[in-house]
């Protein structure tokens, strides 16, 4: 999330920082185009003020010569030429004057050169007085039309003048005009700009505010997360690395060497010095992973290397590579000492081989006890049962009975083989777990001991019991020597009862049967009337080979229920007895209900 | 009675119980035509001898020097000239593997040598009384093993 803030701000201040350039263009060239527009506002005043002015000056200078021309006339003195002399000059310079100031205007050009010539007749008609001053009076006919004459040509002039000067004002009044037009809208405009540039800049400023919150808050985070590595790294015994594409090497943390305990608080280790470190054996590896640890994607790099105190350290390494926001791949690891659980890995691993050594050898005896050891003594009993009945009446009755005592023997050792053999192989290597029906496997014990169950006229009585997860044939052994123990001791003249009880162990009971709390349990009771036991041997009844009766008196090896004890243990259950002498005995068996 | 001797050939390595055997059926009132090699490797040159004449049934013991009674029984049951030969094997141990293996590999019945001659004798009288043409179509795990 924070990233994609981040990468908002960076679109967000580029929009600002375009919009706030075109801006400023924008008012740049309204406001050069204001300045243009008014500049030449203003030298349209000053051309029409001058042309103004020259005409006005015309005017006067003609003026100025008719004054002289006028004073001349009446006292013929002939220092009244003078302005009359000077104007025709000052005059032409003054047209001279018009003439430039109304190039480009086809109009006043006209009116100009219109005006030239009257003022050239004006001149002429002055002149042709002057020329006659001395011949004519003053009431002469030729000297009133001429003035006259004179008088009807100034007034042209005049209008011309006049003409021309309006023909001025109604150019500067268009040009009014034509800048109001220009202008009207522009500050309305360049205002509502101005505000919005402001607006921008001011939601721009809150934005970037904001986000420099942001900043600083992930800012605090990623201190807080640098704080947080540094602290595992220095725990955890590891350093990160990263590698550099630019010089091909891979740059650690700072706790790599604290890792070599250098005792210099360096930010990093070069690499040729870590080299050097590097168990000889391991240097070309530990080289070819720095150069290229991408192309060994997550393929975990084990090294020796020597601590600064000399001892040797196992060292892992195990990168991976990460796709950064703009996209580009960077190669990141972790390297730890794992000399610890590399030596405790190495002597498992001995221990291992020894308990496959220790496993082979006992299998090796199952078999020895099952094939080997069971083939000698099952000769012997075929030899027995032929003797006994081939040659049953070449014997002594004292040789007779010895081959009894002999077959009695034999039996009782291939029972304790079997059951020795039953006990070692009761065990959870390779057994399967399966949902079962302990109904149908309590059938099935029954089923086993029903020539016995009918031959000793016992009843037994079952609860409905539940379906577990056990491994079946070791819950069937189970009742088998349960029901098999009740069965064979029974008391004398007493027919057995056997009651097989199911109940929920509740919550507050027998909390110590419970190796695990949080599975609800199942207790399952064999009861039966029959000898019992004092309860005080009710703990060594399970123990292999114990047996409480004498071997004569009752049949048995004194392993069937150190088997039971076993079988209760694989299924992660319990099971205990309680024993009243010639009352009968209890056998409670308790399993998890949903077993491991 | 039969018009034929029942042909029995057994491959045992132990001496005790080749003599049970062999004594075993000369007290069981059937004809039979006991013949009985000492271990694997005789039995299958045995059977492989062009004039062989081939038994009604093998008694096939498993743990025999040389070659095994297992790699017997898998030879046999590769080669469809010995088809006819229903095979009991005759074992003193009975685990539950070799039992699992043999009924895999295509025995007819396992029998769990007994330590009684009188037994020994039920037993045999019930393997070779078996039209075993007929009671191989009915092959089933939960009979493989003989119980009596």
């Amino acid at each position: 999330m924070k990233g994609t803030g981040i990468l908002n701000m960076s679109f967000l201040l580029k929009g600002i920082f375009a919009s706030s350039v075109f801006i400023l263009i924008f008012i740049s060239i309204v406001s050069y185009k204001h300045a243009t527009s008014l500049t030449a506002s203003s030298d349209a005043l000053q051309h029409s003020y001058n042309v103004r002015n020259e005409l006005e000056q015309v005017i006067s200078f003609i003026k100025d010569a008719e004054t002289g021309q006028r004073g001349y006339l009446l006292s013929h003195d002939s220092s009244m030429l003078a302005p009359y002399l000077n104007a025709r000059d000052k005059v032409n310079k003054s047209m001279y004057s018009l003439s430039i100031l109304a190039k480009g205007k086809p109009l006043q050009e006209a009116n100009l050169d219109t005006l030239y010539n009257l003022i050239t007749e004006r001149f002429a008609y002055m002149n042709l007085l002057l020329n006659a001053s001395g011949k004519i009076s003053m009431n002469d006919e030729l000297l009133h039309r001429n003035l006259m004459k004179e008088q009807e040509v100034m007034n042209k002039i005049r209008m011309r003048v006049d003409n021309m000067m309006s023909l001025e004002q109604q150019f500067l009044s268009d040009r009014k005009e034509q800048f109001k037009n220009e202008m009207s809208f522009t500050p309305l405009f360049t205002f509502l700009l101005l505000i919005f540039s402001v607006m921008v800049f001011i939601f721009a400023y809150l934005r970037l505010n904001s986000q420099v919150t942001v900043l600083r808050n992930s800012n605090e985070a990623l201190q807080l997360s640098a704080e947080q590595i540094n602290h595992a790294e220095h725990i955890g015994a590891f350093s990160t690395w990263r590698w550099n594409s630019k010089n091909h090497e891979i740059e650690y943390s700072d706790n790599y060497a604290a890792l070599l305990e250098t005792g210099v608080d360096r930010k990093q280790i070069p690499f040729r010095d870590i080299i050097e470190k590097v168990h000889p054996d391991d240097r070309a590896a530990v080289i070819a992973y720095n150069q290229t640890p991408g192309s060994r994607n997550s393929a975990p790099l084990l090294y020796r290397i020597y601590r600064s105190d000399g001892d040797l350290r196992y060292f892992s390494s195990v990168g991976k590579t990460v796709h950064t926001l703009n996209g580009s791949a960077i190669y990141l690891g972790i390297t730890s000492d794992i000399t610890e659980e590399y030596k405790k890995n190495l002597s498992l691993q001995e221990r291992n081989l020894e308990l496959e050594q220790t496993n082979k050898e006992l299998a090796s005896f199952n078999y020895v006890a099952s094939h080997d050891l069971q083939e000698p003594l099952r000769i012997i009993q075929t030899y027995i049962s032929r003797i006994q009945e081939k040659e049953k009446h070449n014997l002594s009755e004292s040789a007779s009975e010895y081959f009894e005592r002999i077959r009695s023997s034999a039996n009782r050792m291939q029972v304790l083989i079997s059951d020795l053999l039953m006990f070692s192989r009761t065990n959870k290597a390779e057994k399967v777990f399966e949902p079962a029906d302990l109904n149908e496997l309590l059938a099935q014990a029954r089923q086993d001991l029903s020539a016995l169950i009918e031959e000793k006229k016992a009843v037994i009585d079952c609860d409905q019991l539940p379906e577990l997860s056990v491994i079946p044939y070791q819950i069937k052994q189970l009742f088998l020597n349960l029901i098999g123990n009740s069965l064979k001791y029974a008391r004398e003249g007493v027919s057995p009862k056997i009651e097989i009880r199911k109940r929920a162990l509740t919550d507050e009971e027998c909390p110590q049967f419970r190796r695990n709390p949080r599975l609800k349990y199942t207790c399952i009771s064999v009861i039966d009337n029959g000898l019992g036991f004092e309860q005080q041997f009710a703990e060594n009844i399970f123990v292999l080979f114990k047996r409480l009766h004498q071997k004569n008196e009752y049949p048995g090896t004194g392993i069937g229920l150190s088997i039971c004890k076993k079988i209760a243990e694989i299924h992660s259950g319990f099971i205990y007895a309680e024993g009243f002498t010639n009352q009968g005995s209890k056998f409670h068996i308790i399993l998890p209900e949903a077993s491991a | 009675m039969q018009k034929e001797a029942i042909h029995v050939l057994l491959a045992d390595d132990d001496v005790d119980d080749r003599l049970f055997f062999k004594e075993a059926f000369e007290e069981i009132k059937i004809k039979t035509n006991v013949q009985i090699v000492k271990d694997g490797m005789e039995l299958m040159k045995e059977l492989n001898r062009p004039d062989a004449k081939l038994p009604h049934i093998l008694f096939l013991d498993l743990n025999m020097p040389r070659k095994t009674g297992m790699e017997c029984l898998k030879e046999i049951k590769e080669n469809d000239k010995f088809n006819d030969i229903a095979i009991a094997i005759y074992s003193t141990s009975a685990s539950e593997q070799d039992i699992e293996q043999t009924f895999v590999n295509g025995a007819n019945v396992y029998i769990k040598k007994p330590n009684d001659f009188g037994t020994l004798k039920k037993i045999l009288t019930e393997i070779i009384t078996v039209n075993w043409q007929y009671h191989t179509s009915g092959l089933d795990r939960s009979n493989f093993l003989l119980s009596l």
